[in-house]
């Protein structure tokens, strides 16, 4: 096997580093600039702490919430194959084509005051737009296909024997499910949930819509740093920055992880 | 414990699979679905142990109707082509999962899995995972699997088929003699014919969803009731317009009464050697000798003779059945 | 000439496929269960999915054809979309080139920090759009430690896609050059052919398709980037305001008629592209056999 040149790799490694890398790192010496004391105190920023409870609410909701309807619709799709299951395959990857600020503006059509359901869910004594709800809405909807499409493949490749095998040993459904199944998409699975979990932690353009972006209130982690940096105080902005690049760090070595116990790639989609 | 079924009919898709199929099996009997692929026989053992709704007809095994109940409930041990060994676990873990589901105690789990493992001699491997195994001690391990839960009913879909022939060959004795010493009522598809006379008390011949004949290996092989089947269990040859088994005829000195035919070929297949000859109203027959009739006889390609029905065959049997086409 | 007649017989065809629990279902057990899950699918996908969209098409064209077509074609949105394009275009180029020459590096060279390498290229999956649209407006803004400044700038805005849609082209090239056999390659190299010659007629071809399909994920991906780009661009109207700025510039403005417009636009452009690279890649890839 012949190896690519010398020249060619240095090339790869100076875009790769300057396009990835050099960003990545600016984050931490941008957040360290002025010392650990300072960095101390910016972390116990009021509004800033705020949006970091906010945005782990959100989390805590959205995420088992796509992986409870990944794992469900990926069994139906693949288990259960009917035209109905056929068209909802196809229309789960449509979040991964909308624009983040579309996502945000059809979700204010339906759901605002004056929006198609608004007026209803308002009646109600429900707001949905511009508080919690709006916001875990626009996370749901980015990162709904993230889990079924890693889980999806895997699921065709093991096939139905092993399940039925089960079921004539006596085991029931739900046994089935989780002795059989669940060992099997483990990691396909986990390597979705960190996929989600890194988009839902990372929105902005939806939530920018959604939630009105109010300080204190509806202000998530990413919300917060774009606000910090519009108003002249970049240095809180990549703070916040700081915390969020650490955890795309952990989520960069799970992934990896992941991808290797995986092992084959093709079971593997990226996005 | 007994199996039967009557009126199993079921479609895919408007393509009809299986047509109003009926049987009865005995117990502890060995019976093996044979036929072509698309035949049904697969659909019909995946009826039997639940595992595919049928449309219409009914099963039971002992005597109980189970066409209502669920796979789970209806305490059949089945083996997949591929073994579908649960990849996650180790082989002891594999064979205690039925046990496990019955909530059979720890001490008595682990006593019944060794002694299973050791009827099919895997005590050594069980600690390890499926895929450190082979394929036939994967094929085991599916066995004790299911024989772990005591099941009324085993059903082997092709359980050999993905092993290689001198595995197969191996296996297949031993499946026989672990099936009769364990007594339990076996059913097992097949394409195989060979492999089916070999193994089965009783052949099932299914083609395009219809049971063409049900009997005996031997009794089967012999007297075949329609062409398919005489055709599917054997190889067979024509003489004048009637089938026989290629190893029924004989070649003889022109005269005799016999049909006068010219070699075309003659094939040597180690011990067997195929003679192919044609009639002198163009039909062309072949007749199989030994090693021994064919050193003896030395046919050359152009030499003339004459064919006939050995002596001991014209006497006692019929001919297999009249009016079958010559062979390709 | 007659041949023997033989009874060797293809393996059983595959069954069609069968739900496994379907036996269970005959039973007449699990269908309750089953049919309440699947309910609850279908009403969760159309709250998400289904009404929003369908509430798009009917603002955007709740003031008639015309109207839609006049305000999805202002000059202003006009402007941004062509931005848009452009430097989704040039950044997508960019990166099916970058992108291919990673992943071969990746796949055929061995050297120290390959594997820090592997896991960065999934950064922009990882890292927040916002946390990288900063970085970029402090690394090349007024304040530039490098003392460039591209904020407000096509160049601006097309780096900013690169960052976002390097991954794209990496991770879909490089498992088809794993499958790839290194035979043919090696073949063409002993009959004395350059390596560049051998990737031209050998290796191209075979990641062409793949290529396609992620460059086109990359481009519609990049055509709604907004987190990523809106610090770097400025937003100024008629000349480095991007698509998706212009959008929200008027949903903030209560247009949301006009926004609808421009987004149906937009959405439908980003589902031709994923449609048209899906089918020439599968056009090609037929065509290899």
């Amino acid at each position: 096997m012949k190896r690519p040149s010398i020249l060619l790799r240095s090339l790869v490694i100076v875009y790769v580093g300057a396009l990835l890398a050099l960003p990545l790192g600016f984050v931490f010496q941008q957040a360290l600039s002025h010392g650990w004391g300072q960095f101390w105190i910016a972390l116990h920023d009021h509004a800033m702490d705020l949006a970091i409870i906010l945005s782990l609410k959100v989390v805590v909701l959205a995420v088992p919430l796509n992986v409870l309807f990944g794992v469900g619709v990926s069994m139906w799709i693949v288990r259960h194959p009917s035209p109905l299951s056929r068209f909802i395959d196809v229309i789960i990857d449509i979040p991964l084509a909308i624009s983040p600020i579309i996502v945000g503006l059809i979700l204010e059509l339906a759901y605002a005051q004056n929006g198609w359901f608004g007026s209803a869910f308002a009646a109600a004594g429900l707001r949905i737009m511009f508080s919690y709800p709006a916001i875990v809405l626009a996370s749901v909807f980015v990162s709904l296909p993230l889990v079924s499409r890693q889980v999806i493949p895997l699921l065709r490749e093991v096939g139905d024997h092993q399940e039925q095998t089960a079921a004539t040993l006596g085991a029931k459904p739900s046994r089935i499910f989780f002795t059989i199944t669940m060992r099997s998409i483990a990691w396909a699975a986990a390597y979705g949930v960190t996929l989600t979990l890194a988009r839902v932690l990372g929105e902005y353009g939806a939530v920018l819509i959604v939630s009105g972006n109010i300080a204190l209130i509806t202000q998530t982690l990413t919300l917060n740093i774009g606000a910090n940096f519009e108003s002249f105080n970049a240095y809180q902005g990549f703070v916040g920055a700081l915390l969020l690049a650490l955890v795309s760090v952990i989520v960069l070595v799970f992934i990896g992880v992941a991808r290797h116990r995986l092992e084959r790639k093709r079971h593997v989609s990226f996005v | 414990m007994s199996v039967s079924y009557s009126g199993v009919t079921k479609s895919f898709g408007g393509r009809l699979v299986l047509d109003d199929i009926s049987d009865i099996v005995n117990e502890g009997e060995l019976t093996a679905l044979l036929g072509p692929s698309g035949s049904g026989k697969s659909t019909l053992l995946r009826i039997i142990a639940g595992l595919t709704p049928l449309d219409s007809g009914r099963v039971s095994l002992a005597g109980r109707d189970v066409t209502n109940t669920p796979a789970r409930d209806r305490h059949i041990g089945f083996c997949f082509q591929d073994y579908a060994p649960f990849r996650h676990l180790s082989l002891r873990e594999n064979v205690a999962y039925g046990l496990k589901v019955q909530h059979v105690a720890r001490a008595q789990r682990r006593e019944q899995v060794d002694e299973l493992l050791r009827l099919v001699r895997l005590e050594e491997f069980a600690d390890q995972y499926p895929h450190q195994l082979s394929g036939g001690q994967r094929q085991r391990m599916a066995l004790a699997r299911a024989l772990a839960i005591k099941p009324d009913v085993l059903l082997l879909d092709e359980p050999f088929a993905a092993l290689d022939a001198q595995v197969r060959a191996e296996l297949r004795s031993w499946v026989r003699t672990l099936q009769q010493e364990v007594g339990i009522t076996t059913i097992l598809v097949t394409h195989d014919q060979v492999e089916a006379m070999e193994i089965a008390d009783r052949l099932v011949i299914l083609n395009s969803g219809r049971i063409e004949q049900a009997g005996r290996p031997s009794f089967v092989y012999d007297h075949p009731a329609t062409d398919f089947v005489a055709s599917f269990l054997g190889p067979i040859t024509s003489i004048g317009g009637i089938s026989y088994r290629p190893h029924e005829l004989e070649i003889v000195s022109l005269g005799d009464g016999a049909e006068s035919a010219t070699v075309s070929e003659v094939i040597r297949l180690g011990f067997e050697v195929r003679v192919v000859l044609a009639g002198d109203d163009g039909t062309s027959t072949w007749v199989q000798l030994t090693h021994d009739q064919a050193k003896h006889l030395n046919p050359g390609v152009g030499q003339r003779y004459g064919i006939r029905v050995r002596s001991s065959k014209a006497s006692k049997d019929a001919p297999l059945s009249s009016n079958v086409d010559a062979p390709r | 000439m007659p041949v023997a007649p033989t009874n060797s017989l293809d393996v059983e065809v595959a069954r069609p496929p069968q739900p496994w629990w379907s036996g269970l279902r005959s039973a007449g057990l699990d269908s309750a269960k089953s049919i309440t899950g699947k309910s609850l699918v279908v009403g969760y996908l159309s709250l998400l999915i289904l009404i929003p969209v369908a509430a798009l098409v009917d603002n955007a064209f709740k003031g008639g054809l015309g109207s839609f077509w006049s305000q999805a074609t202002s000059t202003e949105a006009l402007d941004a979309i062509k931005l848009t394009v452009l430097c989704s275009f040039v950044a997508a180029m960019v990166n099916a080139i970058a992108g291919t020459a990673t992943a071969y590096v990746l796949v055929r060279d061995r050297f120290i920090g390959r594997s820090a390498l592997n896991a960065i290229i999934d950064l922009p999956f990882a890292l927040p759009t916002v946390v990288a649209g900063i970085t970029f407006y402090t690394l090349y803004g007024p304040h530039s430690p490098f003392h460039v400044n591209i904020t407000g700038t096509w160049i601006g805005v097309t780096v900013a896609i690169m960052f976002v849609t390097l991954p794209f082209s990496v991770r879909s090239v490089e498992p088809v050059l794993e499958s790839l056999t290194i035979d043919a390659e090696a073949a063409a190299s002993t009959l004395g052919a350059s390596s560049f010659y051998v990737f031209r007629t050998i290796t191209l071809p075979a990641i062409m398709p793949a290529l396609l399909t992620g460059t086109g994920l990359a481009f519609a991906r990049a055509l709604g980037e907004y987190g990523s780009v809106v610090f770097i661009s400025n937003n100024i109207p008629y000349h480095s305001e991007i698509a998706s700025s212009y959008v929200y510039s008027l949903v903030s403005s209560g247009q949301n008629a006009a926004a609808a417009s421009v987004a149906m636009l937009l959405l439908v452009g980003a589902l031709c592209v994923l449609i048209v690279s899906n089918v020439v890649a599968r056009r090609l890839a037929r065509r290899r056999g």
